[in-house]
């Protein structure tokens, strides 16, 4: 699909003038909007089939029922950590490539026309391209897909080293 | 000896390691892999690591599949390392000689990359010679300047990669000691054994001596 400049434009602008959701569900669902893995939520995994069976076959190898109820915890912990670490690896905040490579210069003309005769003052202009000039720095200094990707994935590491920290002493202890 | 599971999973430590691998799936989540990725590698890679074990029990089956899955990222991170570098490469190509309108970023980098593993057509290879001599950098110069432009985000990648080291030397670990508790186990059993027999053998005599 194409992208048309000025719509594009334009349906930032109106972004701008939002003021959030109204509705129960709306509010419910925008509530959720800044959970990026959910790592940082208490699992309960006791209370899980998998658990269960894991602390079963486990309890064959010679470990105590303690040890058998953290490695199993340990188990679980680690790969909720990787399945996380996974999704994000793959599934990174696209590209704006039409703010990336956009003139914010040449645009002046319809950031006037955009703010009709109640913003024709060129300060407002001016003002709208600034916005829209930082707005572009900020995306263009995210890099490409890869290195998104990579930024987004390296927030991950603390998990993953506490995850196998957890497993690794559950076992040696036990 | 059968190992009783809930939902019907029975996993049996003297069935082939292949076998004992596949019956841990339904609890625990397996690895993942990208579209474009080959399960048969995956798999063939996790075969190989099981079978430098000796009869392997079912969490230490499960461990190796980590183990398995910290080196395929390992194989990810290392081709994202050069995929950075082709990114930092391409934006500076479009960059160059002022061409930052006119050349479609884009579409630079799907051409620079087909032209760095030699599948580009003629015209391709003709257009990227074209955009270095306008801005009169060789490919080697331009990777130059590509590796200094993406450092910051190539030591990300770095660290993403020596993460996945420390993640397989804990591993590594957790096998050993697992194993070496497997051992000690079948140790204490010979001994016990062993004294169970010298006993039998004292009750026979002191029999023999009182009759």
């Amino acid at each position: 699909m194409t992208t048309n400049p000025r719509r594009s434009l334009a349906n930032q602008s109106n972004a701008l003038k939002s003021t959030g959701p109204r509705s129960v569900a709306g509010k419910r669902a925008s509530s959720q909007n800044s959970r990026k893995h959910g790592l940082n939520s208490a699992p309960d995994f006791e209370s899980s089939i998998e658990y269960r069976a894991l602390v079963d076959l486990i309890a064959g190898e010679g470990f105590s029922t303690f040890a058998c109820a953290d490695i199993a915890a340990g188990l679980l912990n680690y790969r909720r950590v990787m399945d996380a670490y996974y999704d994000t690896y793959s599934s990174p905040e696209p590209v704006d490539e039409f703010l990336r490579d956009a003139n914010v210069k040449a645009s002046n003309p319809i950031f006037s026309e955009l703010l009709g005769p109640s913003g024709s003052e060129p300060q407002d202009v001016r003002e709208m391209a600034a916005f829209f000039a930082s707005m572009q720095r900020q995306e263009r200094r995210k890099g490409g897909p890869v290195s998104r990707r990579s930024s987004d994935t390296h927030k991950l590491i603390r998990y993953q080293r506490n995850g196998t920290a957890r497993l690794s002493r559950a076992i040696r202890q036990g | 000896m059968l190992y009783n599971v809930h939902f019907g999973i029975y996993v049996d430590v003297a069935m082939p390691v292949e076998d004992k691998s596949k019956s841990l799936l339904p609890v625990l989540s397996s690895p993942k892999l990208l579209p474009d990725e080959s399960e048969a590698e995956f798999q063939s890679g996790l075969q190989g690591l099981l079978s430098e074990l000796d009869n392997p029990s079912p969490l230490a089956v499960a461990l190796v599949s980590q183990l398995n899955e910290c080196l395929w990222w390992i194989k990810r991170h290392t081709v994202d390392k050069e995929l950075l570098l082709h990114e930092a490469m391409a934006r500076l190509l479009s960059k160059a000689g002022n061409h930052w309108d006119t050349y479609d970023n884009h579409k630079v980098s799907e051409a620079l990359e087909r032209y760095l593993n030699g599948r580009g057509d003629k015209d391709e290879a003709a257009w990227i010679d074209e955009i270095l001599a306008e801005s009169k950098l060789t490919l080697s110069d331009l990777r130059v300047r590509a590796f200094k432009d993406a450092a910051k985000h190539i030591k990300t990648v770095d660290d993403l990669i020596h993460r996945q080291h420390q993640t397989i030397r804990h591993l590594q670990r957790s096998i050993d000691s697992i194993d070496y508790k497997s051992r000690l186990i079948k140790r204490m059993d010979l001994e016990l054994a062993a004294l169970e027999s010298k006993q039998s053998v004292k009750g026979v005599t002191l029999d023999d001596k009182s009759s």
